[in-house]
C-alpha cells in the first residue's frame, strides 16, 4: 500500500519540472508541453486526494475530468495561435514575439 | 508488495520522462517524452483504482493532445537544419531557482503534514456507473458548460489557423 505522501511528492516533482519548463524555455510549443505537465500534476493530486480522503471517492475524479476538458480546449487554441504566429513572423519563440511589450 | 515495487518503477519513469520533456535538446524528443510521462500518470490512476480516468488519460492525452502537439511541431519547424538556436532564454538560472525553491517548499509542507487516511489497507474500486451518475446528475450544468467551452475554443482555433484570402 503506497501512502498518500508518495503521490503528493511525485506530483510536486512533476509540477516543479513544469514550472521550470514554462519559465526557462523559449519555444512556445515547449512552454505548452510544460503547462500540460503542470496540469497533469494537479490532476494526479486531485485523484490521489479523492482516492484516499474522500469517502464518496468521486468528487476529485470529476474535477480531473474538467481539468482534462479545459486542457484539451487550451491546447487546440494555443497551437492555433502558435501556427498563426509562425506564419506571420517565421518564429515560434516567445521572446521574439514581443511586439506588444512596452 | 509487488504493487509497491511496480509503483516505484512507474514513479521513477515518470520523473525521468518529465525531466526529459523540459531538459531535452530536441523539441521532437520532448514531445515523445511527454507521451511517456502522460501515459505514466495514467498508470498512476490505475494504481489509485480510477480505471475510467486512466482510459480518458490514455485516449485524450496519449492520443489526441500529443498528436496535435507533434503536428504543430512539424508545421513550425523550430530548428532549421545546420544551425541550432538556444532553447533556453537568458532567464534560465532564475527559472531553475524558482522551480527548485517551489519543490523544496512543497516537499517540506507535504512531509510535515500528517495526512489522514494513512491507516487504509487497500483502496476500494470506483464503479463506472457511480462516475457517470455524479457527472451527469450532480455536475450536469458544469458538464454542458464545459462542452460548450470546448466547442467554442475549437471553432476559434479553426478560425485562427485558417489560411485567409490574399495571404
Amino acid at each position: 500500500m503506497v501512502p498518500l505522501e508518495n503521490y503528493l511528492v511525485l506530483s510536486a516533482i512533476i509540477f516543479s519540472l513544469g514550472v521550470y519548463g514554462v519559465l526557462a524555455r523559449r519555444n512556445a510549443i515547449l512552454i505548452l508541453m510544460s503547462i500540460e505537465l503542470m496540469l497533469n500534476a494537479v490532476s494526479l493530486n486531485f485523484i490521489a486526494f479523492a482516492a484516499y480522503l474522500d469517502p464518496t471517492k468521486i468528487t476529485g475524479a470529476i474535477f480531473a475530468v474538467f481539468v482534462i476538458t479545459v486542457a484539451a480546449a487550451e491546447v487546440g487554441l494555443a497551437l492555433a495561435i502558435v501556427i498563426r504566429l509562425f506564419r506571420n513572423r517565421a518564429t515560434s519563440n516567445v521572446d521574439e514575439a514581443a511586439i506588444m511589450k512596452w | 508488495m509487488a504493487t509497491e515495487v511496480l509503483w516505484w518503477i512507474f514513479a521513477a519513469a515518470i520523473v525521468v520522462l518529465s525531466a526529459g520533456v523540459v531538459f531535452s535538446r530536441s523539441i521532437i524528443h520532448s514531445a515523445i517524452f511527454l507521451i511517456g510521462s502522460l501515459a505514466g500518470v495514467g498508470a498512476m490512476y490505475i494504481f489509485l483504482q480510477m480505471e475510467f480516468l486512466a482510459l480518458v488519460q490514455f485516449l485524450i492525452y496519449g492520443g489526441a493532445v500529443t498528436v496535435l502537439i507533434l503536428l504543430a511541431l512539424m508545421l513550425t519547424r523550430p530548428d532549421a537544419p545546420g544551425h541550432r538556436q538556444s532553447l533556453n532564454g537568458a532567464q534560465m538560472p532564475f527559472a531553475l531557482l524558482v522551480a527548485a525553491g517551489l519543490l523544496v517548499v512543497l516537499f517540506a509542507v507535504i512531509t510535515d503534514t500528517t495526512w489522514p487516511g494513512a491507516d487504509i489497507d487497500a483502496l476500494s474500486e470506483v464503479p463506472l456507473t457511480l462516475v457517470s451518475e455524479r457527472l451527469f446528475a450532480d455536475f450536469g450544468a458544469p458538464f454542458v458548460i464545459a462542452s460548450a467551452l470546448l466547442l467554442v475554443a475549437l471553432i476559434g482555433a479553426i478560425i485562427l489557423a485558417r489560411q485567409e484570402e490574399g495571404e
